[in-house]
């Protein structure tokens, strides 16, 4: 073993290696985390989104049936890493990649309490403004992930009444997607931004009722899709 | 040859250092978990890196790449089973492995860093289940995923960042895939790996006797002997510091059982 | 300290007096790490490795339909390592809980594990001489263990699958 030899470390070497420390510690660590966290930079602090913010068309309103809700796939398209719009612009004459990305979402469509409205019976060609109105207002427009811990629900028929449940732990929902029993701490995500266009199709953006879980502690937002 | 690698190396000597060192006799059945780990562990490397081989971390290829290892390459039933099976006895076996720790207080001073440098693998290792099972990009894997991602969004204060940061963005999609992917299969086993080194050389460092399942012959000698003095005494002095005896002793031999192992 | 014995086997020991100094200076009876341990360790790899190929081939690893975020019919369950602590998350609703339960309870759980050398500093050993430690361990069997078989109960009782 050879002895070791302990020089004292002058007030010069202290700084140099203060120096190289901060230098070679900044460049180490910021840009890594910028890098590594940029999805979290982007959303959770800048507030965009990777999903398209257009109107996405659901379908015809007149297909939404009475007592029963219909589950409607909807393709929201995202732009996240090869997906990019600006990266999928590049060479598209090439065999490169072009392919779109959307994440696919199940709608539950249902009338307010499975009750469609008197003055949208039996609706063909263009609907007045007042019955556009009516329907927004009278639609229920629900995400299928469950509000608890983002399990695709379904809808069952349990003695004769039907209720939307969550297969993972036993979340159960009214038709509105209103909160009965289980875990979930609230109902189910509702799109609450919908438009129904004259010619009867409803069109939603990709937005929920975000609502602040504990004040200050948690939100809740679907975060899958 | 064999004195120039000795020479050069000395690997001769750090070899018999290794391979004679005593273990116990009694327990080796017991503290074959911990070797067991970790050849389970070898086993998800050899077949990790092998099944990078064909598998593809892009949501439009994964499922189909696995699809192609499990029906199309030699094989590939076999390495992508070694690699789910012995993922799955890792677990149990890590768990058996924490008992056996647990209840025979192998924990205790002065192994505390073996003990520490255990926990922070079996997370990793936990963490290594968890984000290698939505690479496969299917049902069961990506509906798992959600409800962690899910549980991860309830953290107080962060639950959103915690969320956002494993989708890699708001919503799962390519970027989720891809970052599952980094780490599984790079960050986590490269931490993976200094963990079990530090782990083994404590191991070493401190040998494996820290139980006294290992002394019970010789404990048993000492307290017959003790008893036989004791009664020895008993019949010299008469019987008033008998009991009072026997506490001391006791106190005594644990104290010099541990500084023992100091 | 134990003493390395050179060439892997032990010397006969003269009979020894054994007192409380030298109690624990040697164990009962020792083996070479080589071959003893190691050949025992082997054989526990063996079975490992062979009961993998076996597996391998009587259960494939499985993989489900590809991944779809439309899915309603689908039925979500974890790994069975998984189990009770899903479980466990039935047992929390609402905001406050489920952030409790599923969260803040098992970081407690994992900073706790991290203390233990700490939290049981008795210098003994032996499980019989330290029953505290001994019933916390057996507890939080228990509970893992019930959780477990309740996981899989609703499982298996699900409807439908």
């Amino acid at each position: 073993m050879v002895e070791l030899q302990k020089d004292r470390i002058t007030r010069g070497d202290f700084l140099s290696f203060g120096f190289i420390g901060a230098v070679m510690g900044a460049i180490l660590t910021i840009p890594p985390a910028a890098f590594v966290l940029s999805p979290v930079i982007k959303t959770n602090v800048l507030g965009q989104s990777d999903v398209s913010q257009d109107w996405q068309m659901v379908g015809p309103i007149d297909d939404v049936p009475d007592g029963e809700p219909i589950v409607i796939e909807v393709d929201f398209p995202i732009d996240q890493i090869y997906g990019n719009n600006e990266v999928q612009e590049q060479f598209p004459d090439t065999q490169k990649s072009n392919e779109e990305f959307a994440v696919r979402s199940a709608i539950w469509l249902s009338w307010q309490d499975g009750q469609r409205p008197e003055e949208l019976q039996g609706i063909n060609g263009s609907l007045t403004q007042e019955q556009r109105q009516l329907a927004e207002e009278n639609l229920n427009i629900l995400s299928n992930i469950c509000a608890h811990l983002g399990c695709p629900v379904r809808w069952v028929i349990v003695e004769g009444e039907g209720e939307f449940l969550c297969p993972c732990h036993g979340g159960i929902y009214d038709i509105n997607g209103g909160y009965i029993g289980g875990p979930p701490p609230r109902g189910m995500f509702r799109y609450p931004v919908r438009e129904v266009r004259e010619d009867g199709n409803l069109y939603i953006r990709h937005e929920f009722d975000d609502e602040d879980g504990i004040p200050g502690l948690t939100t809740t937002r679907p975060h899958v899709v | 040859m064999v004195d120039w690698m000795e020479d050069r190396t000395g690997i001769v000597t750090q070899l018999e250092h290794f391979l004679y060192e005593p273990v116990p006799k009694r327990g080796a059945w017991l503290y074959t978990l911990g070797s067991a780990t970790l050849f389970l562990i070898v086993l998800q490397f050899l077949t990790g890196i092998l099944l990078l081989f064909y598998y593809v971390p892009t949501t439009d290829h994964a499922w189909n790449s696995v699809y192609y290892i499990m029906n199309e390459a030699y094989f590939g039933q076999l390495i992508r089973g070694i690699h789910y099976w012995s993922a799955n006895f890792l677990l149990a076996v890590i768990g058996l492995h924490m008992a056996r720790t647990f209840f025979s207080g192998s924990y205790k001073a002065p192994r505390e860093w073996n003990w520490i440098t255990g926990v922070i693998l079996l997370l990793l290792v936990i963490g290594l289940a968890f984000t290698g099972y939505l690479l496969r990009w299917d049902q069961d894997g990506f509906w798992a995923s959600v409800v962690g991602i899910k549980i991860g969004s309830y953290s107080p204060f962060i639950g959103g960042y915690v969320a956002n940061f494993l989708l890699g963005g708001d919503v799962a999609g390519p970027a989720t895939l891809a970052r599952f992917f980094a780490i599984h299969v790079w960050l986590l086993p490269a931490a993976l790996a200094p963990f079990i080194g530090i782990h083994l050389y404590l191991l070493r460092r401190h040998g494996e006797f820290g139980n006294q399942f290992e002394y019970t012959d010789r404990l048993a000698k000492l307290h017959e002997q003790q008893r036989l003095e004791e009664y020895a005494r008993y019949e010299l002095d008469g019987e008033e510091d008998g009991a009072e005896e026997d506490g001391r002793n006791g106190e005594d031999r644990e104290n010099g059982r541990y500084s023992d192992r100091e | 300290m134990v003493q390395n014995v050179a060439g892997g086997k032990a010397k006969p020991v003269e009979e020894e007096v054994i007192t409380e100094d030298n109690v624990f200076d040697k164990p009962d009876e020792t083996m070479g790490f080589f071959p003893g341990q190691v050949l025992k360790d082997g054989w526990v790899a063996l079975f490992l490795l062979i009961a993998c190929v076996v597996m391998s081939y009587a259960i494939p690893a499985p993989l489900s339909e590809p991944a779809n975020t439309a899915a309603v019919d689908y039925v979500p369950r974890p790994e069975w390592f998984f189990f009770f602590y899903e479980q466990m998350l039935m047992f929390f609703p609402g905001y406050t809980l489920i952030a409790f339960g599923a969260v803040v309870v098992p970081t407690v759980f994992i900073v706790l594990m991290f203390a233990v050398p700490w939290l049981d500093r008795e210098p003994v050993y032996s499980p019989l001489k330290r029953p505290f430690a001994v019933i916390v361990g057996v507890l939080i069997l228990i509970v893992v263990v019930l959780n477990m078989l309740l996981a899989v109960s609703r499982i298996i009782n699900f409807p439908e699958g």
